[in-house]
């Protein structure tokens, strides 16, 4: 059998034994698609935010389908890949979010999984997200993106993993620049309800807003970050966003 | 799609679309100098199914550099940098020369 490994060994040639003629890839978890959206992507009058375009129908299940209607419409698909190596190739090859223009958004999403909250994996779920000054997060930011979608594709963010890519925790990772801050958000499928009401979502859930603040954005636990065009690192469901400040309730790690 | 003349360039096909995605990470052999991922992270890990570590991740960074072949071109989707000129800089200067 040490033979036959030996035999094998050699046979398999990584992109760092070989970088023009590798034989395998790493493969992700999960596949994933880039999604992409800016002013020149959009028809105009349309809205920004999907909720008020998306229609409510179960077309939304059958991406490439629904992909002609309201928002989506203007959300371009880049691409998907589903190994390290493909991943690399594009991240070497695409525009850092300090090189995107205003009000643009790049969506990283699981294969299958639209990045709105009407999605079938969204909908009983939430965001962590940052908003960040621009000005003084510039050299940042780019890092602090490739970081997040590192932990996203790598699936390092749920301190709890499920074996199933189904089923699993994280949906997407987002970043938005705006005139005066970029913002990132991690989604996740489920949102734990009232702090009482599991508990052991609730750990799970502040456990990724953790890692996010601390491992992937590289802050102190105990720093706070609020302040002028600057939040917190926050977690808000899709249903409480929706109510638009009315009693919304946050975690804040 | 539309034509991609960039793909004409490419004289051999891609590994990136030729190369089979691994089975069982546990037969990868790493030249000297280059980390497994985590090994805790794949305990249980189903055949092709890995999680990977930040810092095993990033050891691709300097070497995949060619553009999937699936990769449309970027303007044609209004993806556009704000500055072509910083971007080149941030990338390390000039297609090529970029360094390890």
């Amino acid at each position: 059998q040490e033979v036959d490994m030996q035999a094998q060994a050699e046979n398999i040639r990584t992109v760092f034994s070989d970088p023009a003629n590798f034989n395998v890839k790493h493969p992700l978890f999960s596949a994933w698609t880039l999604w992409f959206d800016s002013p020149s992507t959009k028809g105009r009058n349309l809205p920004q935010t999907p909720i008020s375009a998306f229609p409510q129908t179960p077309v939304l299940q059958t991406p490439g389908a629904q992909a002609a209607q309201g928002w989506m419409e203007d959300i371009k698909r880049v691409i998907n890949f589903d190994s390290v190596e493909e991943f690399w190739g594009l991240y070497n090859n695409i525009i850092p979010p300090s090189q995107l223009p205003q009000k643009a958004n790049y969506y990283l999403f699981k294969e299958g999984i639209i990045p709105a909250w009407e999605d079938e994996a969204n909908k009983y779920g939430g965001k962590w997200s940052i908003q960040l000054p621009k000005d003084k997060n510039r050299p940042h930011v780019d890092r602090m993106w490739l970081f997040t979608m590192l932990a996203a594709i790598g699936e390092t963010f749920d301190p709890s993993p499920t074996n199933n890519p189904n089923n699993s925790l994280i949906t997407g990772v987002i970043v938005s620049t705006r005139p005066q801050f970029y913002r990132l958000s991690i989604w996740t499928r489920l949102a734990p309800g009232p702090a009482e009401e599991d508990p052991k979502l609730r750990e799970r859930i502040e456990s990724v807003g953790r890692h996010f603040k601390v491992q992937v954005l590289g802050y102190q636990e105990t720093q706070k970050l609020g302040g002028p065009l600057a939040t917190e690192v926050e977690f808000q469901s899709h249903k409480d966003s929706e109510k638009k400040g009315k009693s919304v309730r946050k975690i804040v790690v | 799609g539309p034509l991609d003349l960039s793909a004409a360039k490419v004289s051999r096909q891609s590994s990136l679309s030729t190369a089979r995605l691994i089975e069982d990470i546990n037969t990868i052999k790493y030249p000297e100098g280059i980390s497994s991922p985590k090994p805790e992270l794949n305990e249980n890990a189903k055949p092709g199914q890995f999680r990977y570590d930040r810092d095993f991740l990033l050891q691709f960074m300097g070497v995949c550099k060619e553009k999937p072949p699936n990769l449309p071109p970027l303007d044609a989707i209004g993806l556009e940098p704000i500055d072509p000129s910083a971007l080149a800089m941030s990338r390390g200067g000039s297609r090529g020369g970029g360094h390890r």
